[in-house]
């Protein structure tokens, strides 16, 4: 693999440029800048270039120039990821936002073939006049790739009932990291042999670029009714969340927004008419047949008065249904409102310990001095707590920082996992050790080496290197530097490895 | 933010506009730009982080990449209404060309336009020369030529193909106040008549038409390029005349001059002596939609047409006017809308952007020519001038079988058709 010092940018920036012409190809490094982070700004890393390929064959013949020098890079979508998974350090940037063409719609069999940069919403748009949609809906649903969604197998508060990307994504085209081009799963949807397109789906862009996904159309419910029930206190609808379930009935999405929340949704232009005094509110869906829904949406009524709701509204029409979720949806670019800076974690925890999370989250929140604000995906048990705050002020950060690590270690100690939809990416790196054993994490790297033996697609990410037996094997064997920095070229090279460093230094960035 | 490497620029001034974008990327797909030269520095999110950049002096205002993007943007706005913080994209914009305007040169074309426009005594002979112009055969025969020139003689073309109309006596009652017309600059120059219908509908509305002399060019072009002085300069005189003029509400037919003349207050806040009757005139702006609306608008004769509307970007956007218009279609009897697909897109006009980003505004103006035949409706409804010629520019070139025309052009075909 070649280091980036002796990277000869410009000559490379050259060859791209003859592939995908010089428009699309940034090496300036002005120009760069705003490569530097994704929908997590909190981390910043410098690309060395950036490459822009318009069609499959531009991204194919991209991926095989790259193989061919020994260049690791970074696949990108929108950018719109939590996680920090599309920062490349002083690397390459592979930008598929304009490979969007929808190639083919099969209303029949209720499939669409997209290529990779094709926009969630833009999909959902398409496909509606047929009576169909694409059930995973991250919030971020209006500006994400459905690359970026297969990378990340998201979620979205649709999840709980209608499952994630992996559920929902039949196929793919694939460019690996040598720049093979394979096809993953079937159209059809039964797979023979062992399921690669299941291991390629949340492999945050490890494994290759996927090119051309062929998904999985759903149905539109002949009825959707939306709920809105307030509370005055959160123990109280912590514990709704867990009776609805526990009734058995299965919403199509159940949605839990905390007090600092609602206000702040609410002093945005997505104010949807919460009621700014309460303290929670559960947005819960319900959908399917007509006759169903109604039964269920009586006994979930049922379910939000008798566990202490103080008014539970059904959304009259559409109208009134699609600004309900949009308070909802926007609610994290509304934090912007708050502080300069945002930063938001995405722990699992079991449903049942919502509660008590909750209230050791504000306990934690007290303790700092610092603004918790939880807006998730409560049926999944998806915790979202977000912070804002300013970067500029080094004492906030330092607060925000522990807070922050404290919430993401009650999780874990709550049975929970470090992450429901954002991916780990850079990110949660850090925490991956505290779920993960030793034999569990060479696994995950073993299963990289059948996608990328060099190790040249988003290095750095996902497994902390140092913990991959394996590749440090495999690095001594070859006479490469050392155990310590077994990559010169991995997202953080100048620093420590993350086992020498506790959690907090891998959760934060100086800005 | 510690150490702001531009201190006492209207960039820094700014500083609390951009501390509020978060990042999310939900003004992407909104930016008529990044969709079509498809790189984040030429977004909304892309061109606040260069913003920042600047700020923080990663970036020098003298790099060259960083003013081209910043130069690329249209200022349509359409990232406003779909950020959910509330980023004020459009003063950004403004305070950041400010700022480069004091490393760079403006091109030439564009200091010389507003030059003009700044300048009454030469914006009448120059309106006026055009208006000779555009009665010749001249503008159609060149209207073909390749390049800016045929591009220009297109647009000047496009204002002679409004709708035939015989005249009618506007009268009314006056009970719902007195309204002063701001008369602007290319709507007076090259779309009279349609001000003149402007009156006319009013009128018939229920609107006492009070005049307001002394008014100058609203200060938009200069706002847009960062000229700051001169939008002041011209603002300050706008709020002097129509205050004189005793009018309760400032009617403008141009989206464009209607935004900024709502946004005074935001232009002259740092103006003591200024500022609040900046605010006071701001608030009695409104759209002449807007009016209209508010009145019904009244019902006039039939006329059978089959129209489509392109909402211009600062009614849409900007003064977040978007049913107002229709409603003054809908009380055409006869009239069929046909809906139009991204109609809340922009056209690619953005003020002189046509000329000055010739390429990049011919991008933008691509689909929605290509959006607009499809609709097969022979006109094309729109309530800016600039969005007026873009589109009717791009129609005569592109050789499509329809026409553009101002909103109230079309309602006062109708009062005339009824016979008022």
């Amino acid at each position: 693999m070649t280091p980036p010092s002796q990277l000869n940018a410009s000559a490379v920036a050259d060859r791209l440029a003859e592939i995908v012409g010089d428009r699309h190809v940034l090496s300036r490094q002005s120009e760069l800048l705003v490569y530097n982070s994704d929908g997590l700004p909190g981390y910043r890393r410098q690309p060395r270039l950036a490459v822009f390929p318009g069609t499959r064959d531009e991204a194919i013949a991209v991926v095989r120039l790259l193989a061919d020098e020994g260049l690791p890079f970074v696949p990108r979508g929108a950018g719109t990821g939590l996680s920090g998974g599309a920062l490349a350090d002083d690397i390459i940037v592979v930008g598929l936002h304009r490979l969007k063409e929808i190639i083919s719609l099969d209303i029949d069999n209720r499939r669409a073939t997209v290529e990779s940069g094709v926009v969630n919403l833009r999909l959902n748009k398409y496909v509606a006049p047929y009576g169909l949609l694409y059930a995973p809906d991250p919030s971020s649903e209006a500006a994400c790739t459905i690359g970026g969604n297969v990378a990340e197998n998201a979620g979205g508060p649709h999840c709980l009932k209608y499952g994630v990307t992996l559920n929902h994504v039949l196929a793919m085209t694939v460019v690996l990291p040598s720049g093979e081009v394979v096809d993953l799963g079937s159209k059809s949807g039964e797979h023979d042999g062992y399921d690669l397109r299941g291991a390629f789906i949340g492999s945050e862009g490890c494994f290759g670029l996927a090119l051309e996904i062929t998904v999985k159309l759903t149905p539109r419910p002949q009825t959707v009714r939306t709920l809105l029930a307030d509370f005055m206190s959160v123990d109280e609808a912590a514990r709704v969340t867990s009776a609805i379930i526990a009734s058995g009935i299965v919403p199509a999405a159940l949605e839990f927004m905390d007090g600092p929340t609602i206000r702040v949704v609410e002093s945005s232009i997505y104010a949807a008419g919460y009621p700014k005094d309460a303290e929670a509110i559960l947005l819960i869906e319900l959908d399917g047949l007509e006759a169903g829904v109604s039964a269920d949406l009586e006994v979930v009524r049922q379910v939000c008065v008798e566990g202490g709701a103080r008014n539970v509204k059904v959304a009259r029409d559409d109208a009134e249904r699609t600004k309900l979720w949009q308070g909802r949806k926007k609610a994290f670019g509304a934090m912007g409102r708050l502080a300069p800076h945002l930063i938001v974690q995405d722990a699992v925890i079991p449903r049942t310990r919502l509660s008590d999370i909750l209230e050791t989250i504000h306990a934690i929140s007290e303790k700092y001095g610092v603004v918790v604000c939880n807006v998730f995906h409560a049926g999944d048990g998806n915790l979202h707590p977000n912070i804002a705050y300013s970067a500029d002020d080094p004492d906030e950060s330092e607060r925000v920082h522990s807070a922050m690590v404290e919430i993401m270690r009650a999780c874990i100690d709550a049975g929970g996992s470090i992450t429901g939809e954002h991916g780990v990416g850079l990110d949660k790196i850090g925490y991956m050790e505290a779920i993960f054993s030793e034999t569990s994490l060479n696994a995950m790297c073993a299963l990289r080496s059948v996608f990328d033996p060099d190790r040249r697609a988003n290095p750095g990410k996902v497994v902390p290197v140092h913990s991959c037996r394996e590749w440090n094997a495999v690095a001594s064997a070859r006479g490469a530097a050392s155990v310590r920095e077994p990559m010169p070229l991995a997202a953080e090279p100048a620093r420590p490895s993350a086992r020498s460093r506790n959690l907090e230094s891998d959760l934060w960035e100086d800005r | 933010m510690p150490g702001c490497a531009l201190p006492g620029t209207p960039l820094a001034d700014a500083l609390p506009g951009i501390n509020a974008c978060v990042h999310c990327g939900f003004c992407l797909q909104a930016c008529p730009t990044y969709l079509n030269l498809e790189d984040e520095n030429d977004s909304p999110r892309g061109r606040i982080f260069l913003m920042r950049s600047l700020l923080e002096g990663t970036v020098r205002p003298d790099d060259p990449s960083v003013q081209q993007h910043i130069d690329q943007c249209l200022g349509c706005r359409a990232c406003e209404p779909v950020c959910p913080s509330g980023v004020p994209y459009g003063q950004l914009l403004e305070a950041t060309r400010a700022t480069l305007r004091e490393s760079r040169p403006t091109p030439f074309l564009a200091r010389l336009i507003l030059f003009v426009f700044a300048r009454a005594w030469l914006l009448r002979p120059a309106m006026f020369f055009s208006r000779l112009l555009a009665a010749t055969p001249i503008p159609t025969l060149l209207s073909g030529v390749k390049g800016r020139l045929g591009f220009a003689m297109a647009m000047l073309a496009s204002t002679g193909r409004s709708i035939e109309r015989s005249r009618y006596n506007a009268i009314g009652r006056g009970e719902r106040g007195r309204a002063a017309t701001l008369r602007g600059c290319v709507m007076d120059g090259l779309f009279s008549a349609t001000n003149r219908a402007t009156e006319r509908v009013l009128t018939v509305n229920g609107y006492a038409i009070v005049d307001a002399p002394g008014q100058q060019c609203c200060g938009a072009l200069h706002a847009h390029a960062g000229d700051l002085e001169n939008a002041r300069k011209l603002a300050r005189r706008n709020i002097a005349a129509f205050e004189k003029s005793g009018a309760e509400f400032i009617a403008v037919n141009a989206a464009g001059c209607g935004a900024i003349m709502k946004e005074y207050g935001h232009l002259l806040k740092d103006d003591p002596e200024w500022r609040e009757r900046a605010s006071a005139l701001g608030s009695r702006v409104r759209d002449v939609s807007e009016l209209l609306a508010a009145a019904g608008p009244r019902t006039g004769g039939a006329l059978p047409i089959r129209v489509t509307y392109d909402a211009p970007c600062h009614l849409q956007h900007a003064q977040r006017v978007t049913d107002a218009p229709l409603s003054v279609l809908a009380a055409i009897p006869g009239l069929e809308l046909v809906p139009l697909h991204d109609s809340d897109q922009c056209c690619g006009s953005a003020g002189i952007y046509n000329l000055i980003e010739p390429d990049t505004s011919d991008a933008v103006l691509a689909p929605k020519l290509a959006n607009i035949r499809d609709t097969r409706a022979p006109w094309v409804a729109t309530g800016n001038p600039g969005c007026l010629m873009q589109i009717g520019a791009g129609l005569i070139r592109a050789d499509i079988p329809a026409r553009s025309i101002h909103p109230v052009d079309l309602l006062d075909a109708s009062y005339a058709a009824f016979g008022q």
